[in-house]
């Protein structure tokens, strides 16, 4: 199908084309207030065509698969973007065949087969878990699901690849109630690319969360330590250091680490990969959404800048290799660089020994507002909630209102230590991280 | 169309379904992303899918499929009928649809300048002039990027209960985000346009406004200076208490979140803010990017009152939540496409203005903010929100002061609508995105309105 469309482009005058193929297969679920109230089915596949004329690109796609006809008409509408675009004089190619690495752990059968009933019994677990963990605390919503994906990317320079892989997962939020006071909402999930999840720890782990956000306390302004779970260091990281790393963001001069490659950017505790290889990695794949392998790339080593985030468009711009961290949102979109598996290198602290070195100030489970932070600058102006209290070493009581401020890269520089615990949120791989000398407004 | 739709809803009754809906959908969309003035990629996009949501036994199941074809929409429905089945198994409140009217209609946009009809090259020309403006602006605007989209098609709705509605879609959207930089200050600025009437949009919004505008923030913001942590009066501008409506209060009224335990529940009828403060969600405004005629369970668009004079008089519903609340449905179920169930949504969401002119609001503030364009907001279901801002100025001996940068406000909603002391007398609607595990198009706004305190967030 796609070689015949890759012909097909040709043949109606495109210099270079690419069709990228996407099919998910989705099972999930659904936790409405205290029950299991819906399950879904999602079949969702499509193809986009990349078609460049004399460096224009165009670019088309659909859903409709059913005949030879709908695909031969999306590759005439990415022709006719492409001549109604204009020339990119960057523009230096689609990216040339290599081999693939091998990856591990991103692909389950048993994912494959797990149906409604199934899913159901996991989500019962985690209600009854919660339940039973605390008699203030109200499910609100969650569920449990399961994806089959697959994708595939074809090209004219000879680009023929395909891979699929599975995830499976299972979150709850959560309130406690007591007298007036309402909670703010607490999350707790589990996401894994083989059948591995644990949903009776979720749902304890989220009713425990809202019955101790009971009983919340104003705090005061001052510059205080602060920790971040992986949940709000990912909402803060995502819209700050990942657009800083990335290169289009440094061509464009729009990233504060431009010409800082070889400078002091971080605590010397800092070591960041972009690994693309992780096993187990929820973004891992052998190749990106260009069909570029996917690497470990080095990004912060012991707070030294050492390199970018590229795609082959970027790559080829700076004259080197892409570090294939081409990204699309499914078969709708062109590619943009994202981060595959952002991966901060843990400490040796039990994340207990952490609260211990803190000694005193604030550890911060979810941010509200992260993405209003400044793409560009990286200031940040947010509210830790829920959050909770360090007093002497211990968490003592959760903290409402807490607004944090500053920006993300004098942060950088005042992380002082790393918990040993690890876990994947999204693209970022971390354990709890500790930061001194954080502007805290209170009341 | 009606045909295939009417068999498919015949296979759902044969499973038992209590209610059964199908929403089958055609989709053309034009996008473009232009940084600095090279055009990225010009893309055009062609869906086509159907919805299937069906109860069984209390529970619901849904299923979405990339095909009009009878058998393949036939399985789905069967499929779906199964999963409610296999979820019902631990119901505790089953759910039911309140009663509404049945519906036959067919609805047509008639834009004076329909997308469709405009060629690709102008679109570009449109959008690259917005970039240029912007560009042109300042040495200091260092980068910008432009993007656009329209989407038009057809939306096909019918269920069990003989509701048929074809209606057409058509939303135009731009997006514009300019930096700048001097020495190492970095800002940023955005700036989006939103209409569901046709391209004539732009002759009000033209690209010299809209980049010139979102250019001027960011060079200004440059000299701007961070702002003091703590409690101020502050007076917010239209987009900011737009997004204050939206975020702060609107989520919490939108009755699935109100059910969950927003701090909402049980205040239906209860005063919740001063006299000076009443809130509607608005479908009907003519063109608005939040307007519809009929929302996604076929229920017809209303001007819906949330608060009057400080008391809360309703809540945003679906036809599940309806039933909860013994109300009637207020037509805010939507669904972003056909791959989505409808959910609880808002529309054009606003406070209605009184009678100050600005210079009154600033007036009586010797020290504050006025905080004039948003970045980004979110609320928790305790209340507890946060407005992010791109535009701000100190409020000094009653007048306008230095800009500062970096600003946010927080605070729990229900303290702070009690604060609302005085309420402009002009209107601004501002179109947006929200999120909700979907994306919907809305509008907020409303007057300049004085906040007696509010938290501001700031690192000075």
């Amino acid at each position: 199908m796609a070689e015949k469309a890759l012909d097909n482009a040709q043949k109606r005058g495109a210099d270079e084309a690419e069709v990228y193929t996407y099919q998910g297969l989705t099972t999930n679920v659904v936790i409405e207030r205290g029950q299991i109230a819906k399950s879904s089915r999602i079949i969702d596949r499509g193809l986009g065509v990349r078609a460049i004329i004399d460096k224009s690109v165009g670019f088309a796609y659909t859903n409709i698969l059913d005949n030879q006809a709908a695909i031969d008409e999306t590759v005439l509408r990415a022709l006719n973007s492409a001549r109604a675009s204009r020339p990119d004089e960057d523009w230096q190619g689609l990216p040339i065949k290599t081999d693939f690495p091998s990856v591990k752990g991103t692909y389950d059968q048993k994912i494959v087969e797990l149906n409604s009933e199934d899913l159901v019994k996991t989500a019962k677990i985690m209600l009854e878990s919660a339940e039973k963990t605390d008699k203030r605390v109200f499910p609100i919503e969650g569920g449990a699901g399961s994806s089959h994906l697959c994708k595939a990317v074809a090209n004219t320079n000879g680009i023929g690849a395909y891979e699929e892989g599975t995830i499976v997962e299972c979150s709850l939020a959560t309130i406690a109630k007591e007298g007036d006071e309402v909670t703010p909402v607490c999350f707790e999930f589990e996401i894994e690319r083989t059948l591995d999840i644990n949903p009776e720890w979720v749902g304890k782990e989220a009713a425990r969360l809202s019955a101790s956000a009971l009983k919340a306390k104003k705090t005061k302004t001052e510059s205080t330590s602060i920790i971040f779970t992986q949940f709000a260091l990912q909402q803060l990281l995502n819209y700050t250091l990942i657009n800083a790393v990335n290169a289009e963001y440094v061509q464009r001069d729009q990233s504060a680490f431009k010409d800082k490659i070889g400078a002091n950017v971080a605590s010397q505790i800092l070591t960041i990969h972009d690994d693309g290889l992780l096993e187990g990695g929820i973004r891992t794949w052998r190749f990106d959404d260009e069909g570029v392998p996917q690497q470990k790339t080095t990004l912060i080593k012991e707070g030294v800048l050492r390199n970018f985030l590229y795609d082959n468009y970027t790559a080829r711009r700076d004259k080197r290799a892409s570090t294939g961290n081409a990204s699309r949102a499914g078969y709708t979109s062109t590619p943009n660089i994202g981060a595959t598996n952002f991966h901060i290198t843990p400490g040796g602290s039990s994340p207990e020994e952490l609260v211990e070195t803190a000694e005193e100030g604030i550890i911060v489970y979810l941010l509200g507002g992260a993405h209003s932070s400044d793409p560009v600058s990286g200031e940040f102006s947010v509210v830790a909630t829920p959050a909770w209290k360090i007093e002497k070493g211990e968490i003592t009581h959760a903290v409402k209102g807490a607004m944090l401020a500053g920006s993300v890269f004098p942060l950088l520089k005042n992380i002082s230590g790393l918990a040993k615990n690890e876990r994947k949120i999204g693209q970022l791989v971390a354990p709890w991280v500790l930061a001194e000398n954080i502007k805290v407004v209170g009341k | 169309m009606k045909d295939i739709l009417r068999k498919t809803i015949d296979v759902a009754e044969s499973f038992g379904s209590e209610y059964s809906e199908i929403r089958a959908q055609e989709l053309h969309k034009t996008i473009l992303t232009l940084k600095e003035e090279r055009v990225e990629a010009v893309r055009q996009g062609l869906e086509k899918g159907a919805a299937l949501r069906v109860l069984v036994d209390g529970a619901w199941g849904f299923a979405t499929v990339g095909t009009l074809d009878s058998g393949i929409l036939a399985e789905a429905v069967t499929d779906a009928c199964k999963m409610a089945r296999a979820a019902s198994t631990t119901i505790k409140t089953p759910i039911k649809l309140v009663e509404t009217k049945t519906i036959v209609d067919k609805t047509a946009k008639k834009p004076r300048r329909d997308p469709k009809e405009i060629p690709i090259e102008e679109k570009i020309k449109t959008t690259l002039q917005t970039s240029k403006t912007a560009l042109n602006y300042s040495k200091s605007v260092k980068g910008c990027t432009a993007d656009y989209l329209d989407l038009t098609g057809r939306s096909y709705f019918m269920n069990n209960q003989n509701t048929y509605i074809e209606q057409d879609k058509l939303y135009i959207w731009t997006r514009i985000l300019v930096t700048a930089k001097e020495a190492e200050i970095f800002t940023s600025s955005r700036e989006e346009v939103g209409s569901t009437a046709g391209y004539e949009v732009f002759d009000t919004e033209t690209p010299e406004i809209v980049g010139e505008r979102a250019a001027k923030r960011a060079v200004d913001q440059l000299k701007a200076k961070t702002p003091k942590g703590g409690t101020f009066p502050a007076v917010l501008g239209p987009n900011i208490v737009g997004v204050f409506v939206h975020e702060a209060f609107g989520h919490l009224a939108e009755a699935d979140l109100t059910l969950s335990g927003s701090v909402l529940l049980n205040k239906v009828g209860k005063k919740i803010a001063s006299n000076v403060v009443t809130f509607y969600d608005d479908g009907t405004i003519d063109g608005a990017f939040g307007s519809f005629k009929y929302d996604d369970e076929g229920i017809t668009s209303q001007k819906t009152l949330l608060v009057e004079d400080g008391v809360v008089v309703g809540l945003m519903h679906n036809r599940e939540t309806a039933t909860r609340f013994n109300a009637k449905p207020t037509g805010n179920a939507r669904a972003e496409d056909f791959r989505v169930e409808p959910i609880v949504r808002m529309r054009n969401t606003y406070l209605k203005p009184r009678d100050h002119s600005f210079q009154e609001l600033l007036s009586s503030i010797k020290f504050g903010y006025y905080l004039k364009s948003f970045r980004g907001g979110q609320a928790n279901l305790d209340g507890t929100f946060q407005v992010g801002v791109q535009e701000a100025y100190e409020i000094v001996q009653g007048e306008i002061g230095s800009p500062v940068r970096n600003a946010s406000i927080s605070g729990n909603t229900l303290e702070t609508l009690l604060k609302v002391d005085a309420v402009g007398k002009d209107f601004e609607l501002w179109p947006g995105r929200c999120g909700k595990g979907q994306t919907a198009f809305i509008c907020d706004g409303g007057p300049h309105t004085r906040v007696k305190e509010v938290l501001i967030g700031g690192s000075a």
